[in-house]
């Protein structure tokens, strides 16, 4: 196969400007047990070749299924026939990158595949029992993923670097029927569990079992718990809720190809500015985040983007100030920024890379345990999973639901409260920010459906957070 | 629906199911060609051609489903999908006891539609690049930029099953929009779907979207509270699309989680609404079958406000049990883990001319071009958020005055419905274009409509 796309990137670079290949195997299982019964045990296997050439100017990318020479050649021969139909237009810079040459794998000590799929029903079984004894729960799920990745790339430049990216994880559900409606709980998280890049060792160490009986107990006490209180007040969030706050509000918004307009048509834009660098007040002192691709375990983590540019970690935010965005080649040259940030992905080889987030972090303050953050409030609200969101398409103005909320009273944590739903705008809302949990409350969590892109692309990525402290945020119930 | 190319994929599960074993199984062929050429800033960014196919087998074991897809074709890789199917299906019999699936659809005849093009599959990237020309000639006349997609596609389905089915249905459809930014950052949205690249109309398009990007005046921002608002049909979209997931799933009605649950039979929403899933629509994106074979039908899901129908796949049927059938609604064969869904809404309209008119008896209102970010936050009262987007605007006794800085809406989708005063005359076929994963185009028949009370909890300017 390297000999295959080395001699395709050959015979592209006497018709091409630029053109860049990638082989893409994967292989990924869905397990998941409902109520007592298999709901899903699927399998999912794809291959195929992804070319993107650009001539005179134009861009095109073509994808074909297969492994073989003959269909490699036919994704060159069609992305070709693409570009030259294509309107001319002025051809864009691409930032320059030494060639990507190496091989790069994920850790994993345990390959998913190799794990019997008896074995893998009897850990969801166990699960899925354990949360129907809770007699109002009327629906019980419980579901394990796998996946791994095999990509090959090589460009016109000389690049040919491989890698293998392992990932598995899973998580149960808890749904509640009552009179007043419905309720659920999620362990580890609401979006597909808790996934990270390892190995099936991960999703034994999530102890689906062990959470179940107090994800359904949670389900069922929400349907009795009274409203979460409307008005300003101070909001605590943590695990899956500021994860997903901080993917909606600053990683979204520091992608550099919605900041320069080329997301308009579907995902949008952005409120922060190209200009914004060093001077954009994107939030509080309490807040620092940083794109890093180089973390181990988190879904964003690789050894090279899928244009060649090895993972790094970037300053995004300092101390409430705008420091970075998330690029491709092709945007940070426009930007004029020295080298990408290495943030082109595609979904499969059937989609061409483009800007998607790396792990976007909150840094770890000195707040202490949650205990003594928790204890600086009077009165306010925690929040940890997600049960909706909602931003618009420039990323400033949002509204975020959480699928349980407990009160906080004189600095500890109080009744359960059912319903509850926060709003801000981004700027003032990270204004807010005066307090994070210390390193040893920062953990990863997983988002494995973040949609971008014409066609649409789902990418997978973890945020990682300590839980943070916000004053005066507008909650209320929905 | 029977030439070379729709035999070839026939052929390709018929030798799935084969692999099989030939018992208890069903085998799914899916191919997609398509080719997307998107632009921004009044230039090209990006085109994309894709050919690619899916073959799945579906393996019943003791009304246990196991599922295993791939894009290979080769005999060794068919064994292989079929083999993980089978293992699947018989090691959640063994672990789990006897299922509920009871079986795979019996064949049955299902019937020609309009719904392919020939022209439209031949894909030709011309006809996309000429299209992205006359939006930037209408663009750049206007000083405005434009952004958005043309795309076109044929999509090829075919069914193997054990108990008969032998099917194959072929499709095509096309997909343009354009958002203009004016120079102060206004932008305005037209977009088209069609079964026929040809029918698209990329000017026109352009004008519409230029047109609302320069609605001059300065910006007005909406108080929180409840205002009266005049729907275009991407937006009505968004509603139907709220209510295809929280109120018509069988699977999550039969479960008493439904929007519906309890309600069938009882008036829900205006009278004057009448909605259904109806496939063979004018105007529509029409398929043959189900993923599991069902012929595609008419289903009545509100007739004059009251609730009529959910939609059912087989597994959804038989969680209701008493009797009830799959109505032709599985995405997935064995049934989507989410529940079955309509694909083919048909909203039918009323007596006003065209937005102007819903307009006319507006004192102070607001006009809403689409809606973005529309997400459910409470399932079964069909509650949601979502924003406004790509043209808002004031209305003003009777008039569009001038724009709306966009507004967040909280409200229920069925709530939203029942305070319907009106809806235009003109329904069309309207779609978001999200295309993810393998391509399944499907849209809705909508008119524009007014309706009054809708919550605005915050203006997103």
């Amino acid at each position: 196969m390297r000999d295959l796309l080395r001699d395709l990137m050959d015979t592209a670079s006497t018709r091409v400007d630029y053109a860049d290949a990638r082989h893409v195997r994967l292989r990924q299982e869905t397990v998941a047990m409902r109520n007592g019964e298999l709901d899903e045990l699927d399998t999912h296997e794809e291959e195929g070749f992804g070319v993107r050439v650009q001539v005179g100017g134009g861009w095109a990318f073509a994808a074909a299924a297969g492994s073989d020479r003959a269909a490699a050649e036919e994704a060159l021969k069609r992305a070709l026939a693409i570009a030259q139909a294509q309107p001319q237009a002025g051809a864009p810079a691409l930032a320059p990158e030494p060639p990507a040459i190496g091989s790069y794998a994920s850790p994993a000590d345990v390959d998913p595949f190799s794990v019997p799929p008896e074995d893998k029903l009897a850990l969801l079984a166990e699960a899925d029992a354990a949360m129907r004894a809770e007699p109002r729960v009327t629906v019980a799920l419980a579901h394990a993923q796998s996946r791994v990745e095999h990509k090959l790339f090589a460009s016109t430049e000389g690049a040919l670097c491989e890698q293998r990216l392992t990932e598995c994880g899973g998580g149960v559900e808890a749904t509640a029927v009552g009179a007043a409606g419905t309720q659920e709980r999620s362990y580890p998280a609401s979006h597909s569990g808790g996934i990270a890049q390892a190995g099936w060792e991960h999703t034994l160490a999530l102890d689906l079992a062990g959470h179940a009986p107090r994800v359904a107990e949670e389900a069922a006490a929400l349907l009795d718990a009274p409203p979460c209180p409307e008005g300003p007040t101070t909001l605590v969030l943590g695990g899956e809720q500021l994860g997903l706050q901080i993917h909606e509000s600053v990683g979204h918004a520091v992608e550099l190809d919605r900041i320069l307009g080329y997301e308009a048509s579907y995902a949008g834009t952005s409120w922060v500015p190209a200009d914004g660098l060093g001077s954009l007040r994107y939030g509080s002192e309490a807040m620092s985040v940083t794109a890093d691709a180089t973390l181990p375990g988190a879904l964003g983590s690789f050894g090279w983007d899928d244009e060649g540019v090895p993972a790094q970690s970037i300053p995004i935010v300092r101390e409430g100030e705008l420091r970075g965005f998330l690029s491709s080649r092709e945007s940070a040259a426009e930007a004029g920024l020295e080298r990408s940030g290495g943030c082109a992905r595609g979904e499969s080889f059937a989609r061409q890379p483009i800007v998607r987030m790396t792990n976007v972090s909150l840094d770890p303050g000195d707040g202490g345990s949650l205990e003594e953050l928790l204890a600086g409030v009077d009165h306010g609200v925690y929040i940890d999973n997600n049960r909706s969101w909602s931003i618009d398409s420039r990323r400033l103005n949002f509204q975020f639901g959480g699928q349980a909320a407990w009160e906080i009273v004189d600095g500890r944590l109080g009744r359960l409260l059912r319903d509850p739903v926060y709003a801000g705008v981004t700027p003032a809302f990270w204004a807010s920010l005066d307090s994070v949990c210390s390193a040893g409350e920062w953990r990863l969590t997983s988002l494995t459906d973040c949609g971008k892109g014409e066609p649409g692309q789902v990418a997978h990525v973890s945020h990682g957070s300590a839980p943070a402290r916000f004053r005066d945020v507008l909650v209320g119930s929905a | 629906m029977s030439d070379r190319a729709g035999a070839g994929a026939l052929d390709l599960a018929q030798r799935a199911l084969a692999a099989a074993g030939g018992r208890d199984a069903l085998a799914t062929v899916t191919r997609e060609r398509s080719t997307m050429l998107r632009f921004a800033r009044t230039r090209p960014t990006q085109a994309t051609a894709v050919d690619d196919l899916t073959v799945e087998v579906a393996a019943l074991r003791a009304g246990h489903v196991g599922r295993a897809a791939t894009n290979r074709v080769d005999r060794g890789a068919l064994e292989d999908c079929a083999r993980a199917a089978v293992l699947a299906a018989e090691t959640a019999a063994a672990r789990a006891g006897a299922g509920h699936f009871p079986g795979f659809p019996a064949p049955a005849a299902s019937r020609g539609h309009g719904g392919h093009d020939p022209s439209t599959a031949q894909l030709d990237p011309a006809a996309g690049s000429a299209a992205l020309a006359a939006a930037f000639d209408v663009a750049e006349r206007d000083g405005v930029e434009a952004g958005g997609i043309w795309t076109a596609a044929e999509g090829e389905t075919a069914i193997a099953s054990s108990t008969g089915a032998e099917l194959s249905d072929r499709v095509t459809d096309a997909f343009m929009k354009v958002i203009a930014t004016a120079p102060g950052g206004r932008t305005g949205y037209a977009a088209q779907t069609t079964v026929a690249a040809g029918a698209i109309e990329p000017a026109a398009l352009a004008e519409r979207a230029v047109a609302k990007a320069l609605v001059a005046g300065e910006p007005a921002t909406a108080e929180p509270g409840e205002h009266t608002l005049v729907m275009e049909p991407h937006a009505v979209l968004e509603l139907l699309s709220i209510l295809g997931y929280t109120a018509f799933d069988g699977l999550a009605h039969a479960e008493g989680r439904g929007a519906l649950s309890g309600r069938l039979g009882t008036r829900i929403v205006s009278p004057a609404i009448n909605l259904s899933d109806s496939p063979r629509f004018h105007a529509t994106l029409p398929r043959a079958f189900d993923a599991e074979g069902t012929p595609k039908a008419p289903l009545p899901l509100i007739q004059d406000g009251v609730a009529h129908r959910v939609v059912h796949d087989t597994r959804s049927a038989a969680v209701a049990g008493a009797g009830t059938a799959s109505t032709g609604h599985a995405l997935v064969a064995g049934g989507q883990a989410s529940g079955p869904s309509p694909t083919n809404m048909v909203l039918i309209g009323g007596g006003a001319r065209d937005e102007h008119e819903l307009c006319a008896p507006v004192e102070r209102g607001i006009y809403v071009t689409r809606l973005w970010y529309a997400n459910v936050v409470r399932p079964a009262d069909t509650l949601f958020t979502a924003v406004t987007r790509d043209g808002t605007f004031l209305i003003e006794n009777g008039e569009i005055t001038r724009p709306l800085d966009d507004v967040r809406i909280a409200d229920t989708a069925l709530g939203i419905l029942s305070r319907v005063e009106a809806l235009g005359a003109r329904s069309v076929l309207t779609s978001d274009g999200e295309l993810y994963g393998r391509r399944f185009a499907t849209g809705a028949v909508c008119p524009p409509l007014r309706a009054h009370g809708v919550r605005v909890s915050s203006s997103a300017g």
